[in-house]
């Protein structure tokens, strides 16, 4: 095994890392700020990948065009997901949510066989993307280098926006201590609305983008949502830092996995999940 | 409220009955009523039963198998019926799991009242429902699930005599393979695999690497990535086996997992350093579809290899000619193979079921073995011994043709003799 190899294949796991940060970062938000465990939320990345794959590859939309929308139309649902079902949920048992959160994972997978079910192309990569550059001696595909590039934008761009302006003390302020927020005259469920919806549209964004190179299926949101838990297990619950190193470590040691041990590739990453909850059940970034 | 018929509702009473032993053997003689000088089977309907994948990157699997269902029964009703009982079917998502498949099995006899049962994508499931068809007393004809282990292990060496397969099982996505590397490229000598992390693409492989060494024994089996039912992204499968430098990738996921997964190995330059891809199933419609910007393109490099268990291009006969132009006339698709394979399975049961004069399981059983059909995919003999449709499919690469619109399994085909490439009973079994 050559450096140059391992090093191509870290490459290739950064770009499985950087959909796997889409959707750990908005569970980890919301967590973080609303205090709820949303099971539904790999659902949302794959009905953003479905309605991505209907403007973009059915309608012929400008893909830029079709990953906004889809987007846009995921934060929207995302919002009245949190009006109408988390709202009243918010007094009740944890139980309740896990419940009604896995009712929705059901629920979302059904309703894209439904709408779905039958229909299965990939849609051509865009024009501006198709092609690959060479990196080690290999070719690596300008796609995964512009998906990377998104990841670590929305990272850099959501860090600032949380740590710099008023918008992320405000959020910051109810995720500390939702009563003191709301008495300093917060408006609290606007923040949790937003917040939501937000989340929503990262898991839609990372969705959106998969549609050109990767399958979705209604299983999509399943088989996401628990990498994504054990992602934010490892970093920690809430913590959007650890969220991000989370997926890097999850994408690309699976990655080395499928190199190294073909034959057991998952179990290294549970391996760490173990290891994480024995040494530091907090996460490494959780307090 | 519909009516059951005498046998249906001894067949429904045996089973709640849960004597599952007495059920081999329960008599389900036609009743002599009015009008059994019309209907001598005794019932207005037969009713077909079918499965496959109908979600996901493999619906298009599942929508063909209906298709080809669908199809067969029209014409079959169209001409009187199989001797005077005309056709009802009912088609069940699969959902690739065994207990899925299972549970629509029992569902289909036991509540609908199946009479007999056709398809199935997956051989994890088609594994799962072949021990518990004597219970249940039911042929089920499998129209793609490819493991040997259906017909070599189920069949012929436990003897559960209700499982037939009228498609080609991996002795098409292995052995025929072995074949086209030994005849078209001498120099490869490094081969790896993409497999399907299951059942089926354990199989090609082991199956794959017996007759290669056996045709060339310098080979060497260089590394191996294994991709389960619904892996989103296989560049890391990909990357991992070309860090291996191999000759030949033997790829083995299938429908849309393929179409994404050729598409990866395109932008990641596979194409400029292998000698050959195999993609087992490429030849599947959806696959040709899905791949045809870069086959148009030339991605492959003309370096995409592929074969199927039939492929709408071959045989020139009258009977295939005739099949193509009904099936795009009636659906505007060209036919897959699991739908020509399903399609051919309701014929088999016509034939066997007008030979035996009868709906009863046993004598169905024996007029299904050894018999020979006319088919689109050419003449077929389902063999005694392991109940496995004996005929011939090409392989080739995947190039465009001016006559299609879509690519074809159409240059350099290696065309084959079913018995130089099937495997033949007593099997000895091959070590995964």
């Amino acid at each position: 095994m050559t450096v140059e190899n391992l090093i191509f294949q870290g490459l290739v796991g950064l770009s499985l890392a950087m959909y796997l940060w889409l959707v750990s970062a908005g569970l980890t938000l919301a967590f973080g700020v609303l205090g709820v465990i949303n099971f539904a939320h790999g659902s949302l990345y794959m009905v953003g990948a479905y309605l991505a794959y209907t403007l973009y590859g059915r309608l012929g939309l400008d893909f830029g065009v079709a990953v906004i929308l889809s987007v846009l139309t995921v934060g929207l649902l995302g919002a009245v997901m949190e009006r109408l079902l988390f709202r009243p949920m918010y007094r009740l048992d944890t139980a309740f949510q896990l419940i009604l959160t896995f009712g929705l994972v059901l629920i979302f997978s059904d309703l894209v066989k439904l709408i779905w079910g039958g229909l299965f192309v990939i849609p051509p990569v865009p024009a501006i993307f198709q092609g690959a550059v060479p990196v080690l001696g290999r070719s690596f595909p300008v796609y995964n280098i512009f998906v990377i590039v998104a990841g670590i934008v929305v990272a850099a761009v959501m860090g600032l926006v949380l740590e710099r302006t008023w918008w992320g003390k405000t959020v910051r302020a109810a995720a500390a201590d939702r009563e003191m927020a709301a008495s300093l005259g917060l408006n609290i469920y606007r923040v949790f609305v937003l917040v939501f919806a937000f989340a929503a549209m990262l898991a839609a964004l990372g969705g959106a983008f998969s549609i050109p190179v990767r399958v979705v299926d209604p299983g999509t949101g399943t088989a996401l949502i628990v990498q994504a838990f054990i992602i934010t297990v490892i970093g920690g619950l809430g913590n959007l830092r650890g969220a991000f190193v989370g997926s890097l470590l999850v994408g690309v040691l699976s990655a080395y996995g499928t190199l190294l041990f073909p034959v057991f590739e998952l179990f290294i990453i549970y391996l760490l999940m173990a290891a994480v909850l024995l040494i530091k059940p907090e996460g490494l970034f959780g307090r | 409220m519909r009516r059951f018929s005498r046998r249906e509702f001894l067949g429904g009473a045996v089973v709640v009955g849960a004597t599952g032993v007495l059920a081999a053997c329960a008599p389900t003689q036609a009743p002599t009523q009015p009008g059994a000088q019309a209907k001598p089977l005794g019932v207005d309907t037969i009713k077909i039963g079918a499965m496959g994948a109908l979600s996901g990157a493999h619906a298009d699997y599942g929508r063909q198998i209906n298709m080809g269902l669908e199809l067969a029964k029209e014409e079959i009703n169209a001409n009187g019926g199989i001797l005077g009982s005309m056709v009802e079917t009912r088609m069940l998502d699969e959902e690739l799991k065994p207990d899925v498949g299972v549970r629509n099995t029992r569902q289909l006899v036991q509540d609908w009242g199946a009479h007999f049962l056709v398809g199935v994508d997956s051989s994890g499931v088609a594994m799962a429902i072949g021990p518990i068809l004597p219970e249940l007393d039911r042929v089920f004809i499998f129209t793609h699930a490819a493991t040997h282990r259906l017909t070599e292990e189920l069949v012929y060496d436990k003897k559960i005599k209700h499982i037939f397969r009228i498609s080609v099982p991996v002795y098409q996505d292995a052995i025929v393979a072995a074949y086209v590397f030994r005849d078209k490229l001498p120099q490869a000598r490094r081969f790896a695999t993409i497999g399907a992390d299951y059942e089926y693409g354990r199989a090609v492989w082991a199956l794959f690497r017996e007759y290669m060494k056996r045709f060339r024994p310098e080979a060497e089996f260089v590394a191996e990535a294994w991709a389960p039912f619904l892996t989103t992204d296989f560049s890391s499968h990909i990357a991992a086996v070309m860090a291996a430098n191999p000759d030949v990738i033997v790829s083995t996921p299938w429908a849309g997992e393929a179409v994404t997964l050729l598409r990866q190995a395109v932008q990641l330059g596979v194409f400029d350093k292998i000698q050959a891809w195999w993609q087992a199933m490429g030849g599947s419609v959806d696959v040709l579809e899905g791949i045809k910007g870069e086959v148009q393109a030339n991605a492959f490099k003309g370096k995409l290899w592929a074969t199927a268990r039939y492929i709408h291009n071959y045989p020139d006969t009258p009977e295939n000619r005739a099949f193509v132009e009904k099936f795009q006339k009636r659906w505007a698709r060209f036919p897959n193979y699991s739908a020509e394979t399903t399609y051919s399975a309701v014929y088999a049961i016509k034939a066997a079921v007008e030979k035996a004069r009868s709906l009863d399981t046993s004598k169905v059983i024996a007029a299904l073995e050894g018999l020979s059909l006319k088919t689109p995919a050419g003449d077929r003999y389902i063999r005694p011994e392991d109940h496995q449709a004996v005929y011939s499919v090409p392989a080739g690469r995947v190039v465009m043709d001016p006559k299609y619109p879509i690519p074809i399994v159409g240059a350099d085909l290696v065309i084959l003799k079913p018995e130089d490439y099937y495997r033949k009973p007593p099997f000895e079994p091959i070590k995964f």
